[in-house]
Parts: C-alpha cells; structure tokens; sequence
C-alpha cells in the first residue's frame, strides 16, 4: 500500500513525467488480450511475449478479457491509466465494434504504438465445375442470380462486414451467415453446407492448401506470404483494398518518451527470428508500422469499416 | 513406417517423458480445482513450450489436457463439483457412491475407466483420423440442431426423481442460454447494456455456482441448522484402481469410448455432452437403469471412459483438418502454430515425424494420467478428512479465484453467486442442476444452428427431415424420449 501511494504521489507531482519516463519500465506490463486464450490475437501476443520482454527488460503479464467479440477487453484497456503498463492488441474488431454501436469508446481513445502484422481478408469458396476463379465465380452468379452463401466468423465482426463489403465492391448479391468462430465457418465451407468464406488466411490456410477450398481473391496491399498465388482485389481490377492488423496499443495519454522505448522493443521483437517464423505459420505478414504513418493507416483502415458497421446496425 | 520409428525416438527421451509427466500433473491438479478450466491449464503453460522442440512442447500440453480432464473427476467424485463441464455426469453415480463411504471405489473406478476411455481414443486417432474427420465434416446446421436435440432429449434420462421437475430445471437452463447478442441478427437480449453479458452467459460461473457454490451453501445451511452435517465417513475403503470391477463392464466401457471419441471429433458439439449422451446410452441399456444416479458403478463408467475418450476425439479435426472444436484444443493448436506447426492435411505429408510423434505422446501422457492417479489416490481421499468446515472455506475461496481468472471480470463471480443460489433451491426441492447445465450448453447450439439452416434453405423447416444425419437424430431423440417414459412408468407403477 505504502509503495502504491508513493507511486501515485509521484505520478501527480511530476506531471511532466520525466523520471516517471525515465524510469520505465519499473514494474510489470498488463498485456489485455479482448479474445479468449487460443485465438488469433491470442497467438499473436504469445509469440511476441518472449522476444518483447527481452527488448523492453520487463515481464509481460498476457490477460485475457474476452467478451462482447473484444467489447469488454478494450474497454479495460481504455479504462486504465496511460502509464505504459496496460498495452492491448487493437485490430479492426477496435473500429467494427464502434460502429456497431455496443460500446462507449471509439478509436480515439487510443494511442497506437505499433502495427506489427497485417493479414489480407481472403475469399475462399470450395471447389466447384462452375467457378475456379473471380472472373467465373461472378459471372455465374450473375447470371444464376443467386446470392454467395458465405461464412463469417461471427455477427458483426470484421469478416461478417467485409463481406458485405465486397460483395457490393463485386457487384454479387453475399447472404452472409454468421458462425460462431471462423473455424466452425471452414468446416461448414469445407463440409459443402455453405458456398465458401471470407476470413483471414491463419484461417484458412490449412483447408486451401489440402484443396479442400479454394481461394479466389485476397483483399489486402500486396498478396499474402501465407497464399502467394491468390491475387489481390486491386490485381483483379478493384479499388479496393483494406486487411486485417493487429498491433499494440495504449489508452490515450501515453508519455511520448514511453511511447517511444516500446517502439524501439517492437522493432527489436520483430526481427526475432521465433516470433518470425510463428508469424509465418500463423499465416501472417510482419509489416511494422509507427508514428504518423501508424496513425494515417488507422484512420484510412477505420473510415469505411465504421461506415459499414454502421449500416449493419440500422 | 520410418516416420513412427523417427517418432518413437522424439519421444522415448527422458527429458521429453519427464516433461510429459510434469504436464499431466499440474493438469491433474489444476483439473481438480473448481474454477481452473483445461483450457487455461494449457494457455499458462504454452509460453514454456516455445523453446522446445514440437513432440516435447505438444507432449507437455497434451499431458495437461488429460490431466486436467482427469482431475476434474477426482473433485467430482469426492466432493460433488466437477473441475470441468465434462465431469458433471460423473458428479451422478460417484459422489453418492463416495458419500456411502465407497470413495476409494469410486476413484478406482474412475482411473481405470478414464485410462481405457483416453487409450481407446488414442489408437482411434492414430488410425482412423482421416475417415473420422470427413464425417464430422458432414455435420452442417440442420445435423447440429438435430444433435442437440437428441441432447436435450437426456434431460428427461438425468432427471432422477421427477421428469417434470429435470424438465423444467432443463428450460430454466435453455431460458438463460437466451441471453447475449442474438446469434444471427445481432440484437442484444436482456443484457441490460452489460457488456459482460454481450456474448451470454458465461459457462464457468454457472457451473461452478450449480455445483460447487450450492453445496456449500448446503452445508452452511445445514450447519448452522443444527442438522446432521454430513460428516465424511470415517470407515475409508481401500482406494486403489478397480480394474475388475470397471472391466466387468466391457459393454459400456465400450459403447462409452466410441460415443466420446466421435462426440469429441464433432467441432463445436458441447464437447461435454459426450459424456451425459453415454451416462444415458447405459442407462438405457442397463438391467437396472432404476440404479443409476445412487452411485452406480455403471454410471461412473460411462461418464468416465466417454469424457476422456472426448480428448483424443477432439484432436481428430484439429490435426487433420485444423479445426479445433473447443477452447482446450484451440489454445493447443495455437501451440502448435507458435511451433512453426500448422495443423491440417498438410501436416501428414510434411511433418510425419511430429504428427506421430504427437500420436505417441497421447498415449505416453494417458499412461502418465494413470500411474499418477494410482499413485495419488491415497492422497486423493485423504480430502475427505479434512473438516468439512475448513474444506468448504477453501472451496469457495477456489471457486472466486478461478471464476474471476477466467475473464479478469468481477462480474462473473456475481454470476456464480447467483447461480449458486438457484442451484441450492434447485437441489432442495428436488429439481437437479445437470439439466441446468444441458439447457445452457445445447441451448445456443440448438438455435444458432436451426437458424442457419433456416437461413441456407430460405425459411425451408423440411432440411431437417430431408438430410439423412439430422433425420437419423430426430427419430432416435423421438424414440428415446417414448422409452424413457416407457421405463419411467414401468419403474414407478409398482410402487404407487
């Protein structure tokens, strides 16, 4: 209690932080993880723990606070004090979630410190005599008139919005049905029960690469390491082009100094070559980004998936 | 052939043997403390695994798993709180077995089933993976309603003293299973704008709060009315594994395993029906079902053989096809996906060498699980000493620790709380908590998946009767639900 009070002693008097930035970090880190253990951010946190530790000479404690698909986990996370010692994983679940409406905090709220991965959304479909490829698969269903029965990984999470996305992108008509993870929706795609999916490729690179699906279109930058022969939307002629990331990130008010110790430990931790080699069987690309850059790339990526969220809710 | 004999040598290291045995046994213990799940077992050792090699690493978490579903048994079986939702049809027939003062049996019988259940799993997984996992993949909406269905359809079997009370308890249990973000639509139902509840009612605290909670409660009550504290007996019966007495039930032994491994290889079933659809398979069976839920030994056999049989089962679709079908074999996959590992049909033909050794490792970590349990036994029932006034503090100090872990959340142990008084009311006017836990387990997966299906066929209620899986479960849930009558009548009609 006594070493508590001193601490926040120290914290109102020296409001400018110094040796409070000086000092860090002095004590252990809070990682929130909004998903239950075993997910993709899950994973993700895991396999950088060891090599981020070692960067920033602190212990990470990884907690997992899943709920409301990630509601209850970053809203902890905002509720806590933007000292450095509680960091969480924002994804894109941090705008759909604000656009849906079921929270109080909003993308504002945080100070993003780091992208560390992207991961394209990928359309896969299973195999069928009528389809092989983007070209045939919306041709048929155009002159069918029958919608895409796709599966997202969950009701309003960033896969159900995506879709809907890019069948208007598209110009099919998708009937989306959400499952209740992205693995339940890969075994009803591969089972034949729906048409196909649209996740990210942790999700199904094991099903496109035992040729249970196959894979149509990837909607991210450039085409994913993990499926290097699916082309992008912006190869196929779209304009169109948005991924999933996941980084690191604090509630608003971070002290630049600190901000900028864990950037260098993000930098240090990617080029750990275990945490390169889980990224790569997680199906994702390191693609770091930081500072102004980080900052642009969140408001690009959080426009039109808020927008659409939005719409869902109406 | 190459590839086994490769594997053979992954494994038969000491180090990666002494590293399996330390998984199963911090499994079997944090498997027997309420609140502590399987899944968060693995998730907290996970991070040691990075620096090992792929067969130790997934050898230690698999020793973990086992354990854990095994320990979940022993806090059951001695003190009526199943450790993990896959015990709680051992909670039926052990712990009145062990309250007779039988608890050494009890345990012995749980041993030997579990190993034979986790064995028969493993050489399934060994062998018929491939096969086993294409016929999960049959399992679309219109085959999962149908499934839950003929799951429901136990509550009538499970429901001891009175079908009408068991069912009713089984709808309370589907009423709350209502809660949370509907499904497909999206719409919040009565979460009162609690972000705790936005995804439902969490499973943990409610069965933590049915069981354990109430059974404190019980004697608190008890207690403090002067009643006749029900003292652990101090006549103590020899523990020690009942391998005779558990074989003799070869019948049950058997159909039990198979109905776990397939139940577990099911992605996304409720893994822990597995063991309730067993219980009431050999109930059915029985030449005297009336026995059962009095601390039958064919009870404990069923459940017990069935829920480990439900861990190598549950392996089947996550290596095979890289769909892990519940929290405990997602945070392994993780694993094994840290590892540089990724699980599917891939894994076969690339990494033969691991995917057996891993194999291999399933079968190490179940004769770990036993040679522990036999030798812990005698520790095991030393519990029942303890003063039950001391041990019910401890208890429920467990139970607020792991409740609160599971989500950091506060709110979840208001929620056990709370359930902890319902299921002591429950409990008392004879009503049961295990249909609770039947309507709040099937309910989201009934009617997640009739809606599905309801989507897919556009309004069309005929898949359900067209599709030959869902049609083969709706006729044995109908068939079943008339026998259970049948028998329930039979049973009371010469008393009354």
């Amino acid at each position: 209690m006594k070493k508590l009070l001193s601490v926040l002693g120290a914290a109102t008097l020296l409001s400018s932080s110094m040796t409070m930035a000086a000092d860090y970090p002095s004590k252990n880190v809070e990682f929130i993880v909004p998903w239950s253990a075993g997910g993709g951010a899950d994973n993700v946190v895991r396999a950088l723990q060891p090599s981020l530790e070692k960067a920033l000479g602190t212990t990470i404690v990884v907690r997992n606070i899943s709920g409301g698909g990630g509601a209850v986990g970053f809203s902890r996370a905002i509720a806590s004090k933007p000292d450095g010692y509680t960091v969480t994983i924002p994804t894109n679940a941090t705008f759909t979630l604000e656009g849906l409406g079921n929270v109080a905090f909003t993308k504002d709220d945080f100070d993003y410190i780091a992208r560390v991965l992207v991961e394209p959304y990928v359309m896969a479909v299973r195999p069928n005599d009528d389809w092989s490829d983007l070209e045939s698969l919306i041709a048929e269903r155009k002159a069918s008139g029958e919608p895409l029965r796709m599966g997202a990984s969950g009701v309003g999470s960033s896969t159900h919005i995506m879709t809907l996305m890019l069948g208007e992108e598209l110009g099919i008509e998708m009937q989306v049905i959400p499952f209740d993870s992205g693995s339940a929706a890969v075994s009803a795609a591969m089972g034949g029960h729906i048409d196909g999916v649209v996740l990210n490729p942790s999700e199904v690179v094991s099903a496109i690469n035992g040729d249970r699906l196959v894979s149509i279109v990837s909607t991210g930058e450039e085409r994913s390491g993990a499926l290097p022969d699916t082309p992008t939307m912006t190869e196929a002629g779209y304009d169109f082009e948005l991924a999933q990331w996941r980084g690191i990130a604090a509630p608003k008010g971070l002290d630049p100094e600190i901000e900028a110790k864990w950037v260098e430990a993000v930098k240090q931790a990617v080029e750990d070559p275990q945490f390169q080699k889980a990224a790569q069987s997680m199906g994702s690309d390191i693609s770091p980004l930081y500072g102004d850059e980080l900052d642009q790339f969140v408001e690009r990526t959080s426009k039109p998936l808020i927008e659409e969220a939005q719409a869902i809710r109406q | 052939m190459g590839d086994y004999l490769e594997a053979l040598g992954l494994v038969f290291q000491w180090h990666v043997l002494l590293v399996i045995g330390a998984g199963t046994l911090l499994g079997l213990i944090m498997g027997a403390l309420p609140g502590l799940t399987a899944a968060m077992a693995i998730a907290l050792l996970l991070p040691l695994t990075f620096g090992m090699p792929p067969v130790m690493g997934m050898g230690m978490l698999l020793g973990t798993l086992c354990g854990a579903i095994a320990g979940g048994s022993v806090s059951a079986t001695l003190l009526n709180i199943p450790g993990t939702p896959s015990s709680v049809a051992t909670t039926l027939d052990a712990f009145p077995m062990a309250r007779r003062g039988e608890a050494g049996r009890a345990l012995g019988i749980c041993i030997v089933a579990s190993f034979i259940g986790g064995i028969f799993s493993a050489v399934v997984l060994s062998l018929l993976a491939p096969p086993i996992a294409d016929f999960a993949l049959r399992f679309g909406p219109a085959e999962y309603f149908a499934l839950s269905v003929f799951g429901l359809v136990i509550i009538a079997s499970v429901s001891s003293k009175s079908l009408i009370k068991g069912l009713v308890a089984g709808l309370i249990g589907l009423l709350i299973a209502t809660v949370g973000t509907d499904p497909v639509a999206g719409v919040q139902r009565y979460t009162f704008n609690n972000l705790s509840l936005l995804t439902g009612v969490n499973l943990l605290p409610a069965l933590i709060g049915l069981f354990a909670v109430s059974q404190v409660l019980k004697d608190v009550v008890d207690y403090f009315s002067g009643g006749p504290v029900e003292h652990s007996k101090n006549k103590m019966d020899h523990a020690r594994p009942r391998w005779m007495e558990t074989l003799r039930h070869w019948k049950v032994l058997a159909s039990s395993s198979v109905i776990g491994t397939i139940v577990g290889a099911i992605p996304g079933a409720g893994g822990s029906i597995g063991s309730f659809l067993s219980y009431d398979q050999a109930k059915k069976m029985s030449k005297t079902p009336e026995k059962f839920g009095t601390g039958h030994p064919e009870g404990i056999v069923a459940s017990e053989s069935s829920n480990n049989a439900l861990v190598g089962g549950a392996l089947i679709p996550m290596l095979t096809l890289g769909i892990p079908g519940e929290a405990a074999t997602a945070v392994l996959m993780g694993g094994l996906m840290i590892q540089g590992i990724s699980p599917g049909p891939t894994l076969f033909t690339d990494n033969g060498s691991i995917i057996y050794g891993i194999f291999i490792a399933f079968f190490v970590a179940n004769i770990f699980m036993l040679l522990i349990q036999w030798f812990g036994i005698q520790l095991f029932v030393k519990v029942l000493q303890v003063p039950r006034k001391l041990l019910m503090a401890l208890i429920l100090m467990f139970c607020v620790i792991g409740v609160y872990a599971v989500d950091a959340d506060i709110f979840n142990v208001y929620l056990m709380l709370g359930f902890g008084v319902l299921g002591y009311f429950l409990n008392r006017y004879d009503f049961g908590t295990a249909p609770v836990i039947l309507g709040l387990i099937l309910g989201p997966i009934a009617e997640s998946n009739i809606r599905r299906a309801l989507l897919l066929s556009g309004g069309d209620w005929s898949v359900l009767v067209t599709r030959p899986i869902s049609l083969t479960f709706l006729l044995v849930s109908a068939a079943f639900l008339f026998f259970t009558l049948w028998q329930n009548r039979r049973q009371t009609t010469p008393h009354s």
